[in-house]
């Protein structure tokens, strides 16, 4: 089934360990580098994001992300290193523009940063099935009810699709011309909606109805089917990088 | 023992102005099977939805009279303790799946995650379910994967996995084809032979016929009739009621072959069979 997530069922060792950690590393590849100056510990927490996504196998599933986010930080790049406002040091000029060093150093550490960033949550999103993500939120303090929109959103999403698809074709078959014009389309689509919406109105209470029989509502304390992700990774992993964020800041207070 | 006891149970949805259920009463057996016919309208959802509570609590509206489960005053708990002993499943398999889960086995703990159900009795629950379900081949699948009779399958489960001593089961076999319906029938009669209670409201009076202890005949929110399928489809009045006999029935009416015992139509092909052989010789 078409799933509304980008994870990866690769089964390797990034995979089992738990979305805490995972989201503790997130935080760690956002502070470290911005506590820390220079570009040189933004580039090793990057090398160590890319060694993580390729030891998951998810690598090249970066890629495309990458690429798009590069067109826009290309176009940051540029602005920046013709215009940044402290510019003095002209490096180099191409045609008749000039561009200088601060404007691209300034540039440049956005570009590191966003990188960082997307590697980073693409471990967790790439590795991480949505639902137990969902559940270690819950666990964490987590409403839920709130967590089960998020969890149902991405798989009963692409199911209403398909319920429009089945429609369409059903209509199409019918004689609607649903290709064609944008007036011939228009008019197709009222009485396309029509039964989605009224289709997904009433399943919607139906869920609902199905949620409450299922006790959903109860008040009791609610458990796991899954245990907690445990094992030593699990607690040193989140000890490691709770101590490497301390020792930043810390060596920066320290200056 | 007495399992359900119904009295003058009266319902009106919000912003309506006609009772739904106009005055129920009628006492249910523990391991009784019970079909609740009637033509379109005539309230099989709404009593249906009465036994599990969700008939007042989700709904709200003028509710008037009592229905007692296995001990609970239904009119005064709460839907979530109804839920550990009334299982109630839908027509539409599709839209019971919880949508949250991404396996079968996972969906089947939905329930039981919610009751708070310690982890370590869940598994066995949901094992024991799956078996009586036929579905346990289908433990790592998506839920939404399956076919129709599956997830309807699937549903029943994940109700039968809370140990409800009671299921109601609204036309669940309508949106499903021959076979998935045929699967799903099998399975209930499982349960009942198991000594759980089923109530079912249903159109296909075939298998009402056949699997059926009791009838309750409903017509415009008011009882016509309970009691055994026999007596209920040999009544000269159902046309009234917008119902159709089953087939055997309609035949031996017309034949005027009637279970000389009991002066009654045979309701079955077994039955008919019966009668067809003993009246030619
Ligand atoms: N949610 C609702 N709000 C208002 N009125 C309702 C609602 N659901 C049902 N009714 C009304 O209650 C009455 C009984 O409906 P109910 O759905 O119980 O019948 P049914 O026997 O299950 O019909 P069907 O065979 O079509 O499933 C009908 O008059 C119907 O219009
Ligand atoms: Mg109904």
């Amino acid at each position: 089934m078409k799933a509304l997530s980008l994870y990866q069922d690769r089964g390797t060792v990034v995979h089992r360990v738990d979305s805490r950690s995972k989201l503790l590393y997130i935080l760690s590849a956002i502070l470290i580098p911005a506590v820390l100056p220079g570009f040189m510990p933004g580039l090793a927490m990057l090398a160590l994001s890319i060694l993580i996504l390729a030891t998951g196998k998810v690598f090249g599933k970066v890629l495309p992300l990458v690429g798009f986010s590069l067109l826009i930080l290309a176009s940051i790049v540029l602005i920046q290193g013709l215009f940044y406002s402290g510019n003095k040091q002209l490096l180099f000029s191409l045609w008749r523009f000039g561009f200088y060093r601060e404007g691209l150093l300034f540039s440049g550490g956005i570009c590191l940063r966003v990188m960082n960033i997307l590697c980073a949550v693409s471990i967790l999103v790439l590795t991480t099935r949505p639902s137990d993500l969902i559940e270690s939120l819950v666990r964490l303090g987590l409403s839920p009810h709130l967590g089960y929109v998020l969890s149902s959103v991405l798989q009963i999403i692409p199911q209403m699709t398909a319920t429009m698809e089945t429609i369409t074709d059903a209509q199409r078959s019918r004689g609607m011309e649903t290709e064609g014009t944008l007036l011939v389309r228009m008019k197709a689509f009222l009485p396309l909606i029509g039964p989605v919406v009224m289709n997904s109105l009433v399943s919607t209470r139906e869920r609902s109805l199905a949620l409450e029989v299922r006790a959903f509502s109860a008040r009791s304390k609610k458990t796991f089917l899954n245990p907690p992700q445990g094992g030593t990774a699990n607690t040193v992993i989140p000890l490691v990088l709770l101590l490497a964020m301390a020792a930043a800041i810390v060596w920066r207070v320290m200056q | 023992m007495k399992k359900i006891t119904v009295s003058g149970l009266k319902y009106r949805y919000p912003l309506t102005e006609e009772l739904a259920l106009k005055g129920l009463s009628f006492e249910i057996e523990k391991g009784e099977f019970i079909g609740i016919i009637g033509q379109n309208l005539s309230g099989k959802s709404t009593l249906c939805q009465a036994l599990m509570g969700l008939v007042p609590h989700f709904y709200k509206g003028g509710y008037g009279g009592s229905v007692w489960v296995d001990g609970l005053e239904v009119g005064k708990a709460e839907i979530h303790e109804i839920a550990q002993k009334v299982g109630l499943v839908f027509q539409n398999p599709f839209t019971q799946v919880s949508g949250s889960k991404m396996t079968v086995f996972e969906e089947l703990a939905f329930g039981l995650e919610n009751l708070g159900v310690a982890r370590e009795d869940m598994a066995p629950r949901i094992e024991h379910a799956m078996e009586l379900l036929g579905i346990g081949r289908f433990r790592d699948r998506n839920p939404f994967d399956l076919s129709g009779g599956q997830m309807q399958r699937m549903a029943i489960a994940s109700v039968i996995a809370m140990e409800p001593e009671i299921i109601v089961l609204d036309e669940p076999t309508s949106q499903l084809d021959p076979q998935g319906a045929e699967d799903v029938f099998q399975a209930i009669e499982a349960l009942s032979r198991r000594g759980m209670t089923v109530i079912m409201a249903e159109h296909k009076i075939e298998k009402i016929a056949r699997y059926s202890d009791r009838v309750l005949l409903l017509h415009q929110g008011e009882m016509v009739a309970f009691d055994t399928p026999q007596q209920v489809f040999s009544r000269d009045d159902l046309e009234r009621y917008g119902v159709v006999p089953p087939v055997f029935a309609q035949v031996c009416k017309g034949m005027g072959i009637r279970n000389p015992a009991t002066g009654l139509y045979p309701m079955t092909l077994d039955e008919a069979c019966d009668q067809v052989v003993n009246w030619h010789e």
